[in-house]
């Protein structure tokens, strides 16, 4: 094909004394993301993981895929059946995006096309935005340091579309973004040298920013005007019988068939992305089961005290692992090679602190519903930690077997 | 520093040697009252008066203090003069003292005037440590201005309380990062502007406490 | 060093001339500045009814303008008028911390969580020239979601009818709960009518939008954005104040003529 030969072409201009040499972090990125690298990550990517990048980038790309889809199913499915059920709604929607949709699709919530296409409207301009304006940070500080764009942005860029509000304007994705590139990852040294996930850490600086569009009810679905409460906040006002009582069951949270943020919504989705990163190893199991053991101690703890204020107390584990934002973040990030603890102890460790701090958030805060990308941005700052404690005992513990 | 001229004790402080972003002192009432450029003024010009009077004083009897309670000396005079600019915010700029609250008392323990009067006021003489308090309290003005004029402008939409971008909820155009409002911006400000300044002046570059091995680039061409 | 500035002696003669010194400043400071100081603290809270009453005209001098308003004492246990101390310098949030002058909340009826609760308020009254009353000031407070909201509410000659609420002093979250401040959320208030036909309290922070067209619409108003908790503490503390715990009876002692 003509794109080798032309990346062949051009390549002595971007070499060392060529006339773009400025640009051949751009040049490498586009080539390599074309064709299979010249050369395999070979050292300290991951300071110690020697594991091709690129490879493993990629098939976390991959397993987003059945989480993308059913994401944009889901957000096209519950805005048509409120259209169908309202329309004068949808005649009153004023936006650019209700455009483009009459132009592929019409809105009827039974069809999956439909569906698809009005997700896919909500959906790709915020990955494009987000890959963009992500990429275009990557591509500057790779120029100035004068090393390659790195594939873990795909993995960012998409994580942070897929956990963010359908309904969120573009100009915040595009600073959230930035901040979780540039403050979460880049002044730190780039992949690799980074101690938070950037994907949470652009969520996180939007929550904190912008805290009115980025939780609340009017947020999750993509209708202008509609206030359509996530299970889980449901299950703060009044437990797990309201949420029934808004006739939504287990399995429809389980598949997905509830409000929320894009990537969210269905834990089968998930646990099928999941199941891939599990047996190919790129996800380590044990800080999956590390979350779920945490998770499932601690709400059984909760339940046991119980309260007669607080609902939340008496929501059962399985609840808290089908709502909100748990399983996206127990298998996409709190999985993160980087941020997370390196030492296997280490990993059973930090993954029963991102299942207690996730419960305890939920369950005792008042002030926000949600508590798994807190939670893990909290775990985040403690791995190193985790590692250091780890690696002491095991030398106490060798030292120990030497006297004797 | 015995032979500095006077131009050098004053401006030194504010680029070359500033006390916030070079020595990392007196961050935490940068983190508390920049919210708003009034108040930080306010703050700005307490801080700088009390230093550069401490200094002065404090100059001004350092024959004379017996090394043994030298600390409580310097303390004394500093918490004195604290006090005093303390009462006359109350009186003069009620609003702005009551927004600032206990953070003029806590002047007391900012870093940055204990650290000019045992570093530099015990060894000059009065006019000279004078300067060099001034020179000091324009160096974290400096800082907290920048810090304050961003959390304002972008965190509430105005500068001075003055509208500057019409925010959404009086029907302007403008969203504010609530971010902003909340002190741990002031770290990722002053982080960014510590970053802007050793870029320009690299000299204030820390030695990197490791090295990382070489990467992909570096082994390909090595090979 | 020359061992003479070491000596004991001098060591102590220094010490004390610089204290004498020190001491002498603060001292001259404090008490010099003290009447502009009270004066200050004073014309704060005049400004702060004044503006919740909708009374406040800027550039008039607040002392001036504060001469319409009269502070009277209330026993919140009898809710009556009293005259136990000056309502001018009462400060019922101390009060309120003392066994002495406040009595600890029943938890059943504390919706305001407030904990104690002081037996007097000063409440700020307007009257017109006949002598009729034209608003009613009452101090309010309640927990929200982080803080203690402290805020006046006035009331209307019919002592039902909001004219304003404010809050002078909380730490919500700026943007979510700290929204309480913003004056288009606080512009609703006015108007609202506190009490129902029989005279018990109906007014509610409700969720997603007040329906105008609504016969209860002149009993409820709009939640803050995202801030549920902030919200509900707010409806909470005036629910509390204006009903038989808070200045219910004193309300309905004012309506009677006989407070």
């Amino acid at each position: 094909m003509g794109v080798r030969a032309f990346l062949d072409k051009i390549e002595h201009n971007f070499e060392k004394g060529g006339k773009h040499e400025k640009w051949y972090a751009l040049y490498e990125a586009v080539d390599t993301f074309f064709y299979r690298p010249g050369s395999v990550t070979k050292t300290t990517a991951h300071v110690r993981d020697g594991l091709d990048l690129k490879r493993m980038m990629i098939t976390v790309w991959l397993c987003t895929f059945p989480v993308i889809f059913y994401g944009m199913y889901n957000i096209g499915y519950q805005a048509n059946s409120i259209y169908a059920a309202n329309a004068d709604m949808l005649a009153a929607q004023d936006n650019w995006r209700i455009a483009l949709i009459s132009l592929f699709a019409g809105f009827n919530p039974e069809s999956l096309w439909d569906n698809l296409v009005h997700g896919a409207a909500y959906f790709l301009p915020v990955y494009a935005v987000t890959f963009l304006v992500g990429g275009f940070w990557e591509v500057i500080f790779a120029s100035v340091r004068k090393h390659e764009v790195n594939e873990g942005f795909f993995v960012t860029s998409i994580l942070f579309a897929l956990i963010v509000p359908p309904s969120i304007p573009l100009w915040q994705v595009a600073l959230g973004i930035s901040f979780g590139v540039v403050i979460g990852k880049e002044v730190f040294g780039g992949t690799g040298k980074n101690f938070l996930n950037p994907a949470l850490t652009g969520r996180a600086f939007l929550f904190f920013a912008y805290p009115a569009q980025m939780s609340g009810d009017a947020v999750w679905t993509a209708v202008d005007g509609f206030a359509g409460a996530t299970a889980l906040s449901m299950a703060a006002s009044g437990g797990i019988d309201q949420v029934v009582a808004q006739g939504i069951t287990w399995w429809d949270a389980f598949y997905g068939n509830i409000q929320g943020s894009m990537g969210e919504v269905s834990t089968l989705a998930i646990f099928i992305g999941g199941a891939v990163l599990l047996t190919t190893k790129i996800a380590n199991w044990r800080i999956v089961a590390g979350v779920m053991i945490g998770m499932i101690a601690t709400s059984l703890l909760f339940n046991s005290i119980g309260s007669e204020t607080n609902p939340m107390f008496s929501v059962p584990w399985y609840w808290h692992m089908v709502v909100g934002g748990f399983a996206f973040g127990m298998i996409f990030m709190a999985t993160d090679p980087v941020s997370a603890s390196m030492t296997n102890t280490g990993k059973w460790l930090f993954g029963a602190l991102i299942g207690l701090m996730v419960i305890l958030i939920r369950v005792v805060n008042p002030a926000f519903p949600e508590g798994m990308m807190l939670a893990i941005l909290f775990a985040n700052l403690f791995a190193p930690l985790i590692d250091h404690f780890v690696v002491q005992a095991n030398i106490k513990r060798r030292l120990a077997r030497n006297v004797q | 520093m015995a032979n500095a001229s006077a131009k050098q004790v004053l401006f030194d402080p504010i680029f070359s040697n500033n006390p916030i972003a070079l020595q990392i002192l007196g961050i935490c009432s940068a983190l508390a009252v920049t919210t708003s450029l009034n108040v930080t003024l306010v703050m700005c010009i307490a801080l700088t008066s009390v230093t550069a009077l401490s200094n002065f004083f404090i100059s001004v009897v350092r024959n004379q203090i017996p090394s043994s309670i030298r600390m409580i000396v310097q303390m004394v005079i500093i918490a004195s003069l604290v006090i005093v600019v303390d009462q006359v915010l109350k009186a003069y700029a009620y609003g702005i003292s009551k927004q600032l609250s206990v953070f003029v008392g806590l002047i007391i323990t900012n870093c940055i005037v204990m650290g000019r009067a045992e570093a530099f006021a015990m060894q000059n003489p009065p006019h000279m440590s004078f300067l060099d308090g001034i020179g000091n309290g324009l160096g974290y003005s400096f800082i907290l201005i920048c810090v304050a004029t961003v959390r304002e402008l972008l965190g509430a939409g105005s500068l001075f309380g003055i509208e500057i971008l019409p925010v959404v909820s009086a029907g302007g155009w403008y969203q504010p990062n609530g971010l902003l409002l909340l002190p741990p911006s002031a770290f990722f400000i002053i982080g960014l502007l510590i970053w802007g300044l050793r870029s320009w002046k690299t000299d204030q570059v820390e030695a990197a406490e490791f090295k990382m091995a070489p990467q992909t680039r570096a082994m390909k061409e090595a090979m | 060093m020359s061992s003479k500035k070491e000596s004991v002696l001098r060591t102590l003669t220094v010490a004390l001339l610089v204290c004498l010194v020190c001491s002498v400043v603060v001292s001259a400071a404090a008490v010099a500045l003290k009447p502009v100081q009270i004066t200050n603290q004073l014309q704060d809270k005049q400004r702060n009814i004044l503006q919740i009453a909708g009374l406040y005209k800027e550039g008039v001098s607040v002392q001036e303008q504060f001469k319409q308003v009269t502070p009277r004492l209330v026993d919140l246990r009898t809710g009556e008028f009293s005259d136990a101390t000056d309502p001018l310098t009462y400060d019922q949030q101390k009060a309120s911390k003392v066994p002495e002058t406040s009595q600890r909340m029943d938890p059943k009826v504390d919706i305001a969580s407030i904990r104690r609760q002081a037996y007097y308020s000063t409440v700020y009254v307007v009257e017109d020239e006949q002598g009729e009353i034209e608003t009613v000031i009452l101090p309010i407070h309640g927990y929200g979601l982080w803080s203690t909201l402290y805020g006046f509410m006035a009331l209307e000659s019919d002592l039902k009818t909001v004219v304003g609420l404010g809050f002078y002093q909380h730490a919500e979250t700026p943007g979510l709960g700290g929204e309480v401040d913003n004056p288009s959320w606080k512009k609703q208030w006015t108007g609202k009518v506190v009490y129902d036909e029989s005279g018990d309290v109906d007014i509610s922070v409700i969720k997603g939008g007040v329906d105008n067209n609504s016969p209860n619409a002149e009993h409820q108003v709009d939640a803050l954005a995202g801030a549920t908790l902030t919200s509900r503490g707010v409806e909470n503390l005036v629910r509390f104040w204006l009903g038989k715990d808070g200045f219910g009876e004193f309300l309905d002692h004012l309506r009677a003529g006989e407070a």
